[in-house]
C-alpha cells in the first residue's frame, strides 16, 4: 500500500515568506521524510502568489544561490483541483502530473497562509490539514480580535488602544490623544496581524507614537498601542493537540526589560548558520536567544503554563499553536500577549527539551490532523430539503 | 539490477575502484571481495570520498589509461571487421569494449600484489630487524598490551596515569603491527622510564612474533572475544596466541582481565598470572563504584593506603582497566597524589564511550567498538543508566568468522537484556542474527531496520530528545555489508 503523500505547503505571499521557507525545510520536511511513512511533496508558494511542486524545491541553496526566478521560470506552476479532495495539478510541456494529497501541512507564515486561508482551502477541498482551523487561524493572527477573546473568557491582557487604518488616518491627532491620555509610556505599537514580530516598535515617549503607528500601519490595515509590562520576563509556550493539551516548555528570551523580541533578534542573530530548531546547545533555544524552561520566581510558572493552556482553549486551537505571554516579576502578574497558530520552526528545539524529538513531532501532527478531520466528518454539513422544488 | 551493471560503465566507475582499494589499504584479497560483493558500483564512494593521495592519483591515471586502450583496440577490432573483413574481429572488439572494466579491476591488483611482495615486504623486514636491537637494549619498563579489545583504550588510560610521574611512550594511535613497531623503535630516546607497546593481533602466531621483537618485560591481557576469526578460526586458539605472551614475560608480571569470560580458564591454570577486575587488582580491593554521565567514581584500599579516585570515562566495567592504572602506577612508584591526579585527567577517547548531548538527549557514542565484551558493557551501561526512553543502535560486528551467527544472536540477548525501548538496526547480513537473539532474549519493544545507517546517524538530531539515552555501538565502513 502506499504511503499517504503529505503537501508541506510553504512561501507565500507574506513578510514571512523567508522565515517559512527556514520551517519547511528544516523543520517539517525533512522529519516527515525521516519518519519514512509518509511520500513529503513540498509545494512552494512564490512570493506573486504562483504554486509549485517539486523536490527541488526543499533544498535550501535554491533560495540561497540567487536563480529561483529561473528555476520557477522553468517549472510549470500548479492549479488546484477539489475532486472528492485536493489534487494539485502539475501541466508540463509534454505530460501532466496529478498529485492527490492526503495531507496539507502548511508552513507558511503571516498573511496568505498562517491567517486562515489556506486553511480554509483546505476545508473546502476536504483535506486532513496540520495546525489550528480556519477560525482559531483568523482570530489568533488578528491580536485586537485575540486579546478580546482572551479578555472574554476573564484572562488577563495588558492595556491596549486598536485602530484601523481608515479610522486613524481620518483623525491621527485624536488617536494619539486617546493613546496617551489612556494608556502609560513605554508602549509597544503593533501591527494586528503580523508575526515574527515584523512592524513593531517600542516607544517610551510621545514624540515618537506617530512615527511607530505609521511604521505599523505600513504593514497592515490595523493596530494596537499596548502599554508595556514593567519588571517583564516574557515568556512563550508551544502547546500540541486537539482535545487533549500538551504543553511544552516555557521558554524565554535572554534580552534586556527594554528589548523585545525584534526580527534582527529572532532570526538574524544567535547562532547563525545553525537554522532553526536544529539546538545544539543545552542552555539556549534555536536561535540561541531563550532560555528552556524559562526560570520564573516560583509559583509564577504554573501560573504561566495554565494561562497558556486556558487561551489555546478559548480561541479554539488545535494541531500546534504558541502562546506568548508577558510576565511581570514584581507584581507575580502575568498577562497574555498573543498566539501563534503556526510558530516558525514548529519550536522544535522546545519540544526536543521537552522529550518530543522532531519527527514525533511532525508524524504527531499529522496524526491529529487526521484525527481531526475524521471528527469533522461525523458532523452534518448538508441535508435534503424540497425547499427549491417548492420555490 | 540494471542500474548496477550501467554503474560498471559510468564516469565514476574507476574512482569507485580507487576508493575500494584505498579502504582496503591497498590489499588485493578484501579489495577483490569487496569488488565480487558490490551489486552497484555508484554506490560504493557513500560514507566518504576518495582521498587524492598521490597513489591514489597514480592508480586513477593507470586505470584511465588501460581502459582507454582496451576501448580502443576493441574499436580498432570492430574498424577492421567491418572495412577488411578481419575474422572474429566483432566478436573480440565487442568483448573488449564490454569487458573493459571487469578486466581493469583485476589487472589493478597485479602491480599491488608485486609491490608489495618485491618492495615494501623486503623493506619492512628490515626495518622490524633493526628496532628489535632497539627494544632489546631499552633500559625502560617495555610494557606489552595485548587482548582481542580494549588494547587502545588500556594504552591510553596507563599513558595518562602512568606520565603524571614516570618518561612514558606509547605507540601512537592504533598503529599496532610489527612494523608500526619498528617506526615507533627508531622515535625512542633511550631515556624512557616505561615503554608502551600496544599489539594488534590478526593471525595465529602474530603475538610470538612481536613478543620476539619487541622483548616486553610486562604485558596487560585486556580480554578475548570473537575477533579476526577469519584468520583464527575459533575464538580458542585467538586465545592461545593472546596467551602465548606469557611465554615472553614472567608470569607475575602478565595481568589478565578477569572479567573476560574467556580468560577465565587460563587464569586458573596458571595461577601465577596477576587478574584484575572491578573488585580487585595487585591486593588492592576496590569498592564504592559509582557511575553516570559525568563518569565513574571508586575507591581502591590495600593495608592503611586508600584511594578515592574520579574519572571522566563511563561504565562500571571502567573500575577494573582504571584499578590495574593506579596500581601498576603505585608499583612502579607514583604517589597517591599523583595515581589521582593521573586518573582525574583520564577522559572518554573519541568514539569509545563518549557521551555527549544532542537536542538535549544523551549520546553514549561507541562506534569504535567491535567485540562482544564491548556489547556486553556498553549493554550493561545503557541498563544501569536511567532515561525516559532507550534507544540502542548497531549495525552490528565485522570478522566474526564462523561464529558469526552465534555471536550475533548473544549479541541480540545481550541487548534485549538492557531492556531499550527501541532497538535500530543498521540493515546488514547480520541484521536477522540479532534480531533471532533479540526474540530469544524476550525483547518485544520496537525494532527497526535501517536501510540508510549514513541518513540516521546524520539526522539522529531529529529522533531524539530530552530524557532520551542512545547507546550507539559500532558502526561499519563502506568495505562491509
Amino acid at each position: 500500500m502506499q504511503k499517504p503523500l503529505i503537501a508541506v505547503i510553504f512561501g507565500s505571499r507574506s513578510t514571512e515568506h523567508d522565515i517559512s521557507v527556514l520551517t519547511a525545510i528544516g523543520s517539517v520536511i525533512k522529519p516527515l521524510q525521516l519518519s519514512k511513512k509518509f511520500r513529503v511533496l513540498p509545494v512552494y508558494i512564490a512570493k506573486d502568489g504562483q504554486w509549485y511542486a517539486g523536490e527541488k524545491f526543499a533544498d535550501i541553496r535554491l533560495y540561497q544561490q540567487g536563480n529561483l526566478q529561473e528555476v520557477l521560470a522553468k517549472t510549470p506552476p500548479l492549479s488546484l483541483q477539489f475532486k472528492q479532495g485536493l489534487y494539485l495539478l502539475e501541466q508540463g510541456r509534454f505530460s501532466k502530473t496529478e498529485h492527490h494529497i492526503d495531507v496539507v501541512f502548511p508552513a507558511t507564515h503571516g498573511t496568505h497562509g498562517e491567517d486562515g486561508e489556506l486553511m480554509a482551502i483546505c476545508e473546502m477541498a476536504g483535506v486532513p490539514y496540520v495546525g489550528c482551523d480556519v477560525e482559531a487561524s483568523v482570530i489568533a493572527m488578528d491580536k485586537v480580535l485575540a486579546k478580546q477573546v482572551a479578555r472574554d473568557h476573564g484572562l488577563s491582557t495588558v492595556k491596549d488602544v486598536a485602530f484601523s487604518k481608515l479610522d486613524y488616518e481620518a483623525d491621527p491627532a485624536g488617536w494619539q490623544k486617546r493613546i496617551n491620555t489612556q494608556l502609560r509610556y513605554p508602549l509597544f505599537i503593533k501591527p494586528a496581524h503580523l508575526g515574527s514580530s515584523i512592524g513593531i516598535s517600542r516607544i517610551t515617549n510621545k514624540k515618537e507614537l506617530a512615527n511607530a503607528i505609521e511604521v505599523a500601519l505600513h504593514y497592515d490595515t490595523k493596530a494596537l498601542a499596548e502599554e508595556g509590562v514593567e519588571n517583564l520576563i516574557e515568556v512563550t509556550l508551544p502547546i500540541m493537540g486537539n482535545t487533549e493539551i500538551t504543553p511544552a516548555l516555557l521558554e524565554e528570551p535572554m534580552l534586556k526589560s527594554e528589548d523585545f523580541f525584534d526580527f534582527e533578534t529572532k532570526y538574524m542573530q544567535g547562532s547563525a548558520g545553525k537554522g532553526k530548531g536544529g539546538a545544539k546547545s543545552d542552555q539556549t533555544g534555536a536561535q540561541g536567544y531563550s532560555r528552556i524552561p524559562a526560570e520564573l520566581p516560583k509559583g509564577l510558572y504554573e501560573v504561566a503554563e495554565s494561562l497558556g493552556v486556558s487561551i489555546y482553549r478559548a480561541l479554539g486551537c488545535s494541531g500546534l499553536a504558541r502562546v506568548d505571554m508577558l510576565v511581570d516579576s514584581q507584581a507575580r502578574q502575568v498577562y497574555f500577549n498573543e498566539v501563534n497558530p503556526l510558530p516558525g520552526s514548529l519550536y522544535a528545539h522546545n519540544w526536543a527539551k521537552a522529550g518530543i524529538s522532531n519527527v514525533k513531532l511532525v508524524t504527531t501532527l499529522v496524526e491529529l490532523a487526521i484525527s481531526r478531520h475524521a471528527e469533522k466528518q461525523t458532523t452534518q454539513t448538508s441535508f435534503s430539503t424540497n425547499y427549491l422544488q417548492q420555490f | 539490477m540494471i542500474r548496477g551493471l550501467f554503474s560498471l560503465y559510468s564516469v565514476r566507475y574507476v574512482v569507485a575502484l580507487v576508493y575500494m582499494l584505498q579502504n582496503t589499504e591497498y590489499q588485493a584479497g578484501p579489495y577483490l571481495r569487496w569488488y565480487w560483493r558490490t551489486t552497484n558500483f555508484s554506490k560504493v564512494t557513500y560514507r566518504r570520498q576518495l582521498d587524492r593521495t598521490r597513489p591514489a592519483r597514480l592508480l586513477l591515471l593507470t586505470l584511465r589509461l588501460g581502459m582507454l586502450l582496451q576501448i580502443a583496440a576493441g574499436l580498432l577490432l570492430l574498424a577492421l571487421w567491418y572495412w577488411r573483413d578481419l575474422a572474429g574481429g566483432w566478436q573480440f572488439g565487442l568483448a573488449l569494449l564490454l569487458s573493459y572494466p571487469i578486466v581493469w579491476a583485476h589487472v589493478v591488483t597485479i602491480p599491488l600484489a608485486l609491490g608489495r611482495w618485491l618492495v615494501i615486504a623486503p623493506r619492512h623486514r628490515r626495518q622490524i630487524k633493526r628496532s628489535e636491537k632497539i627494544f632489546a637494549q631499552h633500559p625502560g619498563i617495555r610494557l606489552a598490551i595485548v587482548g582481542s579489545y580494549g588494547k587502545t583504550s588500556m594504552k591510553e588510560l596507563l599513558l595518562t596515569v602512568l606520565s603524571e610521574g614516570k618518561k612514558v611512550v606509547a605507540t601512537p594511535a592504533n598503529k599496532n603491527v610489527a612494523i608500526s613497531h619498528a617506526r615507533f623503535a627508531k622515535t625512542l630516546q633511550g631515556d624512557e622510564d616505561i615503554v608502551l607497546i600496544e599489539y594488534g593481533e590478526s593471525a595465529p602466531g602474530d603475538i610470538a612474533r612481536f613478543a620476539r621483537k619487541t622483548h616486553p618485560t610486562h604485558a596487560v591481557i585486556t580480554g578475548v572475544a570473537p575477533a579476526h576469526l577469519d584468520q583464527y578460526k575459533t575464538v580458542e586458539r585467538a586465545a592461545r596466541d593472546i596467551f602465548t605472551i606469557a611465554d615472553f614475560v614472567s608470569a607475575d608480571k602478565v595481568y589478565v582481565n578477569a572479567e573476560s569470560l574467556l580468560a577465565q580458564p587460563y587464569l586458573k591454570k596458571h595461577p601465577q598470572l596477576q587478574p584484575y577486575s572491578r573488585q580487585s587488582v595487585l591486593g588492592w580491593r576496590i569498592g564504592s563504584v559509582q557511575v553516570d554521565f559525568d563518569g565513574i567514581q571508586f575507591t581502591m584500599t590495600k593495608g592503611k593506603q586508600r584511594l578515592a579516585l574520579y574519572s571522566a570515562l563511563m561504565g562500571e566495567h571502567q573500575a577494573g582497566p582504571l584499578a590495574l592504572a593506579a596500581a601498576l602506577a603505585a608499583e612502579f612508584g607514583l604517589t597517591p597524589e599523583q595515581i589521582s591526579a593521573g586518573i582525574a585527567k583520564t577522559a572518554p577517547f573519541e568514539h569509545r564511550m563518549q557521551p555527549y548531548q544532542l537536542s538535549g538527549a544523551w549520546v553514549i557514542d561507541d562506534t569504535y567498538n567491535g567485540n562482544i565484551e564491548g556489547i556486553r558493557a556498553g549493554t550493561a551501561l545503557l541498563k544501569a543508566l536511567p532515561a525516559k526512553r532507550k534507544i540502542y543502535v548497531t549495525p552490528g560486528l565485522v570478522d566474526q568468522g564462523r561464529q558469526n551467527q552465534e555471536v550475533h544472536q548473544e549479541m541480540g540477548r545481550l541487548i534485549a537484556a538492557s531492556q531499550p525501548n527501541q532497538v535500530v538496526l543498521m540493515h546488514n547480513s547480520t541484521t536477522p542474527s540479532i534480531i533471532d537473539g533479540l526474540k530469544a532474549g524476550g525483547y518485544s519493544q520496537e525494532i527497526i531496520v535501517e536501510d540508510d545507517p549514513l541518513g540516521f546517524y546524520t539526522n539522529l538530531h531529529a529522533f531524539i530528545a530530552a530524557g532520551d539515552v542512545v547507546m550507539m555501538q559500532n558502526d561499519w565502513t563502506d568495505n562491509y555489508a
